[in-house]
């Protein structure tokens, strides 16, 4: 058995990984660019980030390492596309390379368009009318986004358009120029080939994901865009509540399932069976969010019964005392937990049911009976210790169902939990915070299956790894 | 098996197959066999909601001609046909028929109507004539609440029977390579193996990796061009493994070290990666996914369809770990068919019947994520229906029962419907009641 623990605890580490990847990949392909995002600044305004702060920021950030311990790429691909600066200038260089091949003329041809954007901004305000300066610098920054030959043309011509040959304007109509002749170079000298070549590109530990992940595992999640404060502060704040109710709703849930379960396997086939399996049923088919839906609307609302408040946990008054504080919680707490609990626990009722029904099948429950040992030691003593087994494993299947039904109620009744924050971030495109939430609620249930597995060994020692 | 059985007892039931004896214990059990008529009778509406809840009439006579505009609507979209020049303005009801047939609710879904705005069922509205009562009541912009649901009612199919189908592509598939192989059945020679995964890093490199703009221009076309896209880069892929195994076949035979067969773990690989998958809880990775992308329906039913595919997968597992064993397996390849025509025409067929189980439950549970991610307004774009999204409005005005009560009902019972007849073909399934 021992053996089997120590099989079970090493394949533990694997399977994290893996997970630890799939998110990484979520985060990276991500929309927009995390150091804007970070910044706080919007990357299409007026006022962009100065490339030194963003460079500053990117550092920060570890986003000048190359993303993964390996990649496989073309041979068209420089290995050092991650070190330009924006990821939005990545994406267009990504885009020349794939169709021209030739990083050299396109590197030419970007620095090009760099140095236009530096100049735009030493044109002397006098020197063009307005309207064509604010034209010619839209029309700058676009290059850096367009990869179309179309497109790029079009550009070229409305810069042509605007730029009159005035001596301050001389060297923007130099450079224009320059830029022209280097993307001409570009798209007449291609070399397509070498974007069909694979090649493989090893970079060591020093990359993204290994500093990503080797934080997470010390509990550095980084910073929320929102707040931009530490992720872990924040989820300190919220785990407790969401950790109280899904401990509160757990032992509700055995508490009641299991004498349920069992009284309608003994009472099978009767009227009170049905009964309760039907309701059971019910229960179980019960869109949680449709329930909770159905009691915010009709018991929280002036315009119906007014029995309830309809969102948060209460605020109790800081001098109130403990059973003040508990009276107010628990009134704001008794729909929530309700509609948390029941699914699961029509659900585990249901399994109770199921297995004990088929261990009173089973020949020694009968033996039990015959030789006159009272029905109710046949249920409490000789039968519950097998049909509780399944019941056991169901312990982890109830764990990734608590962290789904804590995103439904928290979100339903504005309790400041994990599912509520995972929420937020969603809606707010708050990416690090979505990331962390998902390995979170990965290893919280990978911890759960490991526990369960062990436990299920500890009872049954039937149970070998194959 | 008890097939056998009954042959020998009984002419009669000579052509009783597997199937027939299932639907008979199926028959039995009451409550899930009208089930499977409601839902029959629900996927009729969802195929007809064109015809049952539209702003055009079914038939109608104008300025002396005759026309079926919904029919006239499918030409329409698929380019078959145009509008005459009288349908292209103005609204249909307001226009001067001389003869009309209209349908039983005359309102699309998005259609506006500023007269009755949050309306109830039981109000009084302001309308032409009873059939334009807006009988389960409007919106704040009038829109009608009953059309909605029957529209909803072919999302809610159409996300249930898409996700499941993507499912269950990749789960008999994994699930039956993992089963019938196991640890130890698939052999390859060194060479092959060797060459394989260079094949498969070079397919994904020439399939996906080279062609990832133009997949993602696709998508950005429109999803059908994505699927075409998607689906080219998996012929290339297959391609190269396939030229990759010729090649190893043939170097085999003249390099006698390269020939040596090894076992490929197949079973140890797909179950880890079927646990690797029920790690994530199913709600938060679907949360996470649809966070990054676009909205978009289909993206919907793709992404609960390619993550709903593990209990399929265990339980045909499970179901081939035994068929493997059985005689006529082991007499298939004993007469040297190849051990893919073993698998797909011997082995699979024989151990769907559980994985019809997994794909009732699996329609109620995809119906019920897609209701929850449309009632949070994430993945489903603005303009579609959803019946998760009439659900919500009720948040937002909470005096409008009927937007709480309808469309949460209608979540409900198609819940309930899948969830009985997956209990009913457990239930007949199952071989502990045959005894």
């Amino acid at each position: 058995m021992f053996k089997y623990i120590l099989k079970r605890i090493l394949i533990f580490i694997p399977t994290l990984l893996v997970i630890s990847v799939m998110v990484f990949l979520l985060n990276m392909y991500a929309p927009g660019d995390p150091v804007y995002s970070i910044a706080g600044i919007d990357p299409n305004s007026s006022k962009p980030l100065s490339p030194g702060a963003y460079n500053a920021i990117k550092k920060e950030l570890g986003l000048d390492l190359p993303t993964f311990y390996f990649t496989m790429s073309s041979k068209a691909y420089p290995d050092t596309l991650h070190r330009i600066p924006k990821k939005e200038h990545q994406a267009t260089l990504s885009r020349l390379i794939n169709s021209y091949g030739n990083w050299d003329e396109i590197r030419a041809y970007h620095k090009s368009v760099e140095k236009m954007e530096v100049a735009v901004l030493d044109i002397p305000r006098d020197s063009l009318n307005p309207k064509a300066l604010i034209k010619i610098k839209e029309k700058v920054r676009d290059l850096y986004r367009e990869y179309k030959d179309d497109k790029i043309q079009k550009n070229f011509e409305i810069t042509d358009k605007f730029i009159t040959s005035t001596p301050s304007t001389m060297v923007m109509k130099d450079l224009i120029d320059e830029t022209k002749a280097n993307y001409a170079a570009m798209v007449n000298n291609p070399t397509k080939w070498k974007t069909k070549v694979p090649t493989f590109n090893w970079y060591g530990y020093k990359n993204q994901y290994h500093t990503w992940f080797s934080k997470f595992i010390r509990f550095d999640f980084g910073k929320s865009y929102q707040s931009k404060r530490p992720i872990s502060e924040e989820i300190g704040e919220r785990i407790f509540w969401t950790m109280l109710i899904s401990f509160i709703s757990i032992i509700l849930t055995y508490v009641i399932a299991i004498p349920l379960g069992v009284f309608s396997a003994r009472k099978k086939d009767t009227t009170a069976d049905s009964v309760v399996t039907t309701i059971l049923f019910i229960l179980y088919s019960l869109p949680s969010f449709w329930i909770a839906t159905l009691l915010i609307v009709f018991l929280c609302q002036p315009e119906y019964l007014n029995w309830f408040p309809p969102y948060g946990i209460g605020d109790p008054p800081s001098d109130a005392g403990f059973f003040e504080t508990f009276r107010i919680r628990s009134y704001h707490l008794i729909l929530p937990l309700f509609c948390w609990t029941y699914g699961s626990l029509a659900f585990l009722s249901r399994q109770m049911r199921g297995g004990m029904l088929s261990v009173l099948r089973q020949d020694y429950v009968r033996t039990a009976r015959a030789k006159g040992v009272e029905e109710r030691k046949v249920i409490w003593k000789h039968s519950i210790r097998n049909s509780l087994l399944p019941v056991i494993t169901l312990f982890g299947n109830i764990f990734p169902l608590m962290i789904s039904g804590s995103i439904v109620i928290e979100i339903l009744f504005s309790l400041p939990g994990m599912g509520q924050y995972l929420y937020q971030a969603i809606v707010a495109q708050n990416f690090p915070v979505v990331s962390t939430i998902v390995m979170m609620a990965a290893l919280l249930t990978m911890i759960g299956y490991l526990v369960v597995d062990i436990l299920y060994a500890v009872v049954d020692p039937r149970i070998t790894f194959d | 098996m008890f097939g056998k059985k009954k042959k020998s007892v009984q002419n009669k039931e000579e052509k009783q197959s597997y199937w027939s004896y299932v639907a008979r214990q199926f028959k039995k059990n009451k409550r899930a066999l009208y089930s499977l008529y409601v839902v029959m009778f629900l996927a009729v509406i969802a195929l007809l909601a064109d015809f049952i809840a539209n702003e055009k009439p079914i038939v109608c006579k104008y300025e002396g001609k005759v026309y079926m505009p919904v029919f006239k609507q499918y030409a329409v979209s698929l380019g078959l046909a145009k509008w005459p020049t009288a349908f292209k303005n103005g609204d249909w009801k307001d226009k001067q028929y001389d003869f009309v047939v209209w349908p039983p609710v005359p309102y699309l879904p998005n259609n506006l109507d500023y007269k009755s705005r949050w309306v109830g069922p039981f109000d009084k509205q302001d309308v032409k004539s009873k059939i334009w009562r807006h009988w389960l009541g409007s919106d704040d912009l009038g829109r009608d609440v009953l059309s909605g649901m029957i529209h909803g009612t072919r999302i809610a199919f159409m996300v249930g029977i898409i996700a499941m189908g993507i499912a269950c592509i990749i789960g008999i598939f994994l699930g039956a390579c993992a089963g019938y192989f196991g640890d130890t059945g698939l052999e390859l020679s060194r060479g092959g193996l060797m060459l394989n995964i260079i094949g498969i890093l070079l397919g994904f490199f020439y399939g996906f990796y080279s062609r990832s703009y133009i997949m993602s221009d696709a998508f950005g076309v429109s999803f059908g061009k994505a699927i075409g896209a998607f689906f080219i880069g998996i012929l290339i892929f297959l391609g190269i493994l396939i030229i990759v195994n010729l090649i190893s076949a043939l170097l085999n035979k003249f390099i006698p070290f390269l020939a040596k067969r090894v076992a490929f773990p197949v079973d140890i690989a797909i179950t880890r990666l079927i646990e690797v998958i029920n790690s994530i809880p199913l709600l938060v990775l679907i949360l996470a996914i649809v966070a990054i992308a676009k909205p978009s329906i289909f993206l919907v039913m793709a992404v609960i369809g390619t993550v709903r595919w593990t209990g399929i997968a265990r339980f045909i597992r499970a179901e081939l770990l035994r068929v493997r064993r059985l005689e006529y397996i082991e007499a298939a390849n004993a007469l040297g068919f190849s051990q893919m025509r073993t698998m797909f025409k011997h082995a699979i067929p024989n151990s769907l019947s559980p994985v019809f189980i997994a794909v009732a439950f699996g329609i109620a549970s995809a119906i019920l994520i897609e209701s929850f991610l449309s009632f949070l307004g994430l993945g489903v774009p603005a303009e579609t229906i959803t019946w998760g999204k009439m659900l919500a409005i009720s948040r937002t005005n909470p005096s409008a029962w009927w937007f709480a009560i309808f469309p949460g009902l209608a979540i409900f019972i198609t819940v309930t419907l899948f969830n009985l007849i997956g209990e009913g073909l457990t239930d007949a399934l199952d071989p502990r009641l045959k005894q």
